[in-house]
């Protein structure tokens, strides 16, 4: 890996040197511009966010004691951590199934995968949306399910869907760029399947699903379309509450909380990246594990 | 990382050569495990225990501990809505919607699964909601508070014997402009028309609601809005289509964007009209007009969804709200006529500002029009559609 | 040995679980929660709408929908809405490929992990706030009128927001890091050796690019293609939070004939469109650079001179 790299020896900055790293920067730039404003604006101590008048931590302070804001990230969480475990548990089995059993089904199954990634969530929407109301059941209000609410169960399905793939793609291409020579050595050292999985393959994925896992949860917080189509009363997560806000009026307590959500994801995905640290993983594996690059 | 022992080297590329250390695996897993049970375990114990704790003596033990709005944005003070769960302990929630249109597709679609109890449609399109089974029937011995509606206000040909539906509030739909961009007066729709197509082309907004551009068209032509007559929808169409590439944004909230100078020249309703301008920090750069020589009544109302799951603690916020002093402190927020008995002078005394947009003279009144929802409406509604998609580009 | 140890192992079971077992809870699910409903939503497409509280029907099915939603206004936004998207997708490439190779080569190699994950952080701020942010930042008493303003740039406030622009740059930022991500994975494993090989052949910097990197480059090129021109055709919210009326695109007019006009034969019509533009684009273009291949693969051709004997 490292002995082709180009010697640490000094190389005479050229002109394409210099543009490439200014372009760096400005793309750096472009991206973090609107983060920027929005965390700017969450100190907005006026009643509409778009009309600035003082700094102070009054979008905070409604941002935390609204009912209805609480109620909303609640069910957001909730519903990333359902997503998580279903998109969590479904695509690692699939991505192993890929990755070591592959066959005449792989391509469909591939096809399949590829088909939910590109279709255009608006679609997906509006045919969940049909969809439910179609086969009601326990995604109706005669709900069967008890503890769970139906609105529950609706963005659970519909979230895990895009994410589930997601995960599939992650542990499938991580397990396809390990040999299978270890699991096959404990094959030769009479281990049982079920133990080669448990002591052999499991760990060697880990990264991959723990990965997918806030992969998962992350994309499940930020759905916006499908749960704007499919919520229901009580159940309406985070982004339908900003949604509505911005087709009336948009207040600084949005930029706060979402500047709160986005410093609790940078938590999470450093403690996640610091796990796998921890299993021997570069600081670049990780990163592109995780950017469904690995 | 420590070197992986020779046996393991030989079957394990150096890139998978990893810490398949039981330790690591077990630490992580515990760490998801332990956040993920602690998230779940919290989001189990109901949002609602919180506020149903804080009810007072006064709460009927019959009332449920939710209250679901389906509900137009910004129309009602939340402080009031505290203020309900403090006295009768249901928690509310609002999922919003900008028109009629948008409610109505909301609760067709989820054909009585959608968990909401209140919705609170425009007069005109209650009777086609009651046609097809969306609302319930009112049991008005539970909302003792109905007396205090003024009469002339109670019984609506679209709700005779308010077997449906309780008056909220009416209002009336205008403009505002913004006069330090736009020098002209505007006193009457063509006018509205004109400066829209010439010095606001391009930054003025129209309501996002089909009925009101219906409205301004056949208003400022002289035309009854009620007609079915396929000509005039025809010249209505063709309008539109004139109209669509002048529109910035159909938007149905512009008031507070005023401030933020998105807009020349906006198409509003009055309330929403007068919230803006509690906000401008110079009003007298902006001003309000009502729709001459003709514009319209229209009259929202609460109603109650049919299989709505919470319908004690909905009757419960409706006699609250029909309460004069609650009504009182909506009307300042929302900045529309809300028909209790008394509010108008009670609000004189309050001294509220600009009262000019919220109460109006007979001869006003004697020009605002009520809807109709007649056979020409689902023409109407693709017209309006098709004007959207022509104001692209 | 292991063929032994398989062979017993096949013997101690006596039924064997097929191949795709481990996937099939994966396939039951997609099939039940993506597949029927779009294809359902395929079948609505071929109802119409009886009246005016009853979304759909579908006793008598035909194509007249289909009529409809190919009407000439309709048929405007599909294409706003191509122009839109090709463009974004240019413009996304073209940011982001000197991105990807400036991070993948001239960044030392334990920092590139951190950078990365430095480009993916605004991308776990929700979509919608991200949106916003734009939202004020282009809105007419925003930061950056005022500033052009102030710089004496512009006379008047900026009018960018409400219009096609606004969306336009709206969808390259949102969909930015789906192409940076690619193209950095195949860039960083490109091996520097063959650029080096290529110089020292006497390549030219940019011949060695055009010729040595760009062509192994391809999966990760059209893996960013693709991961941005499918979602960015089907966008909905840049288009509606930026747009005003002039940025409409397909995704707005679809979810409006659920969302208002309860139309769902004609949304779902609009839809089924949708997705046959999406993926007739994508043939057109997969057609066009395979032409292209084949051209630059049979002018690269070498013809070696016949071998001439030498008669000794």
């Amino acid at each position: 890996m490292s002995a082709l790299e180009e010697p640490a020896k000094r190389r005479r900055r050229d002109l394409v040197d210099v543009t490439l790293r200014v372009w760096g920067i400005v793309v750096y730039a472009f991206l973090f511009l609107p983060i920027l404003v929005i965390v700017a604006y969450s100190f907005n101590n006026g009643r509409a966010m778009l009309v600035w008048s003082g700094i102070g931590l009054d979008g905070y302070r409604t941002g935390i004691t609204d009912p209805t804001i609480q109620d909303a990230v609640k069910t957001s969480i909730v519903a990333a951590s359902g997503t998580a475990l279903i998109a969590t548990v479904l695509g690692s089995f699939a991505g192993i199934a890929l990755a070591r059993r592959k066959g005449k089904w792989t391509v469909l199954f591939l096809a399949l995968v590829f088909l939910i990634l590109v279709t255009p969530e608006i679609v997906d929407a509006i045919a969940l949306l049909i969809w439910y109301v179609r086969i009601g059941g326990p995604f109706g209000p005669n709900a069967t399910i008890p503890a769970v609410s139906y609105g529950m169960l609706r963005l659970w399905a519909g979230h895990s869907l895009f994410a589930t793939a997601v995960v599939t793609l992650i542990v499938r291409a991580r397990l396809l760029g390990l040999e299978e020579t270890l699991e096959e050595a404990a094959a030769d050292l009479y281990a049982p399947p079920a133990r080669r999985f448990r002591q052999i393959t499991l760990p060697l994925m880990f990264p991959a699903v723990l990965a997918g896992a806030l992969l998962a949860f992350a994309l499940s917080l930020d759905d916006t379309i499908i749960s704007s189509f499919v919520s229901v009363a009580g159940a309406s997560p985070w982004p339908v509450y900003v949604f509505s806000a911005v087709r009336n009026v948009l207040r600084p307590e949005i930029a706060s909380v979402s500047t709160l959500l986005l410093m609790l994801t940078l938590i999470a995905i450093a403690s996640v990246a610091l796990v796998l640290r921890r299993t021997g993983q570069s600081g670049r594996d990780v990163a592109k594990t995780m950017t469904v690059g690995g | 990382m420590s070197e992986p022992d020779e046996g393991l080297r030989i079957l394990a590329s150096p890139e998978s050569a990893q810490r398949i250390s039981r330790r690591a695996f077990m630490s992580g897993s515990v760490v998801v495990a332990v956040a993920g049970g602690s998230i779940l375990l919290s989001a189990c114990s109901s949002s609602s225990s919180a506020a149903g704790a804080a009810s007072s003596g006064a709460a009927s033990p019959t009332l449920e501990d939710q209250l679901a709005f389906l509900h137009w944005a910004a129309y009602d003070d939340p402080k009031l809505f505290k203020k309900f769960t403090q006295e009768f302990g249901p928690a509310t929630s609002i999922d919003t919607y900008a028109s009629n249109e948008e409610a109505i597709t909301k609760l067709v679609a989820a054909a009585g699964s959608s968990g909401y109890d209140i919705v609170v449609p425009t007069g005109p399109y209650i009777p086609q909601m009651v046609a097809n089974n969306l609302l319930q029937e009112l049991d008005l011995s539970k909302i003792p508070n109905f007396k205090n509606l003024e009469t002339v206000f109670a019984n609506q040909p679209w709700d005779p014997g308010n077997k449906h539906s309780v008056c909220k509030d009416w209002g009336t739909v205008g403009w505002i402009v913004d006069k330090s961009q736009i020098s002209r007066p505007i006193n009457t729709w063509n006018d509205f028309i004109d400066v829209a197509m010439n010095e606001a082309s391009g930054n003025f907004s129209l309501l996002d609601a089909q009925n009101e551009v219906m409205g301004v068209y056949f208003w400022a032509n002289g035309i009854d809005w009620t007609t079915t007559d396929q000509a005039d929808l025809d010249a209505y169409e063709a309008w539109t289509l004139q109209m669509a590439p002048h529109v910035k944004k159909f938007e149905s909230y512009p008031g507070y964007q005023f401030a933020s100078g998105n807009y020349a020249l906006s198409h509003v309703w009055n309330g929403d009209a007068r919230q803006g301008f509690n906000s401008f920090k110079d009003p007298s750069r902006y001003s309000w007009g009502m729709g001459a020589p003709k514009t319209e009544l229209w009259m929202d109302n609460w109603t109650i969804v049919q299989g709505a799951p919470h319908p004690e603690a909905a009757y419960a916020f409706i006699n609250f709200i029909l309460d004069p002093a609650n009504s009182l402190q909506d009307l300042a927020f929302h900045g529309y006529n809300t028909g209790i008995t008394g509010v108008k002078e009670a609000a004189q005394a309050a001294g509220y500002p600009f009262l000019d947009m919220i109460f109006f003279s007979d001869a006003q009144l004697a020009t605002m029009q009520a809807q109709e929802i007649n056979a020409a409406f689902d023409r109407e509604v693709q017209i309006f559609l098709k004007m959207k998609a022509a104001a692209g580009g | 040995m292991a063929q032994r140890v398989a062979d017993s192992e096949r013997g101690a079971r006596r039924i064997r679980a097929p191949r795709f077992a481990m996937a099939l809870p994966a396939w039951i699910w997609f099939v039940f929660f993506f597949t029927l409903p779009v294809l359902w939503i395929v079948y609505y497409s071929f109802g119409y709408k009886p009246d005016i509280f009853h979304p759909i029907a579908t006793d008598k099915l035909s194509f007249d929908t289909y009529h409809e939603a190919f009407s000439s206004t309709f048929l405007h936004v599909f294409s706003q809405t191509l122009q839109i998207s090709i463009l974004g997708t240019a413009l996304c490439f073209l940011i982001g490929f000197p991105f990807a190779y400036w991070l993948a080569t001239r960044v030392a190699p334990r920092w590139r992990g951190l950078l990365l994950g430095l480009v993916v952080v605004p991308f776990f701020v929700n979509f919608l706030v991200r949106t916003i942010g734009w939202f004020i930042l282009l809105s007419p008493n925003g930061p950056v009128s005022s500033l052009l303003q102030r710089s004496g740039i512009r006379s008047e406030p900026l009018h960018l927001l409400e219009t096609r622009g606004a969306v336009q740059l709206g969808v390259v930022y949102n969909y930015l890091a789906l192409m940076i991500l690619p193209l950095f994975v195949t860039l960083d494993r490109l091996d520097p050796a063959m650029r080096e090989a290529s110089k020292d052949l006497g390549a030219s910097r940019w011949k060695t690019f055009r010729q040595v990197t760009l062509p192994l480059s391809a999966p990760g090129i059209v893996a960013g293609l693709l991961l941005v021109f499918i979602p960015l055709t089907g966008d909905y919210i840049t288009a509606l939070v930026l747009g005003g009326a002039k940025g409409n695109m397909a995704g707005v007019m679809v979810a409006s004939q659920f969302t208002i006009a309860q139309n769902w034969a004609l949304g779902a019509a609009q839809a089924v469109i949708l997705i046959a533009m999406i993926m007739g684009t994508v043939a057109v273009f997969a057609v066009i650079a395979l032409a292209i291949r084949t051209i630059a693969r049979a002018n690269r051709k070498i013809t070696l001179p016949p071998i001439v004997e030498e008669t000794a």
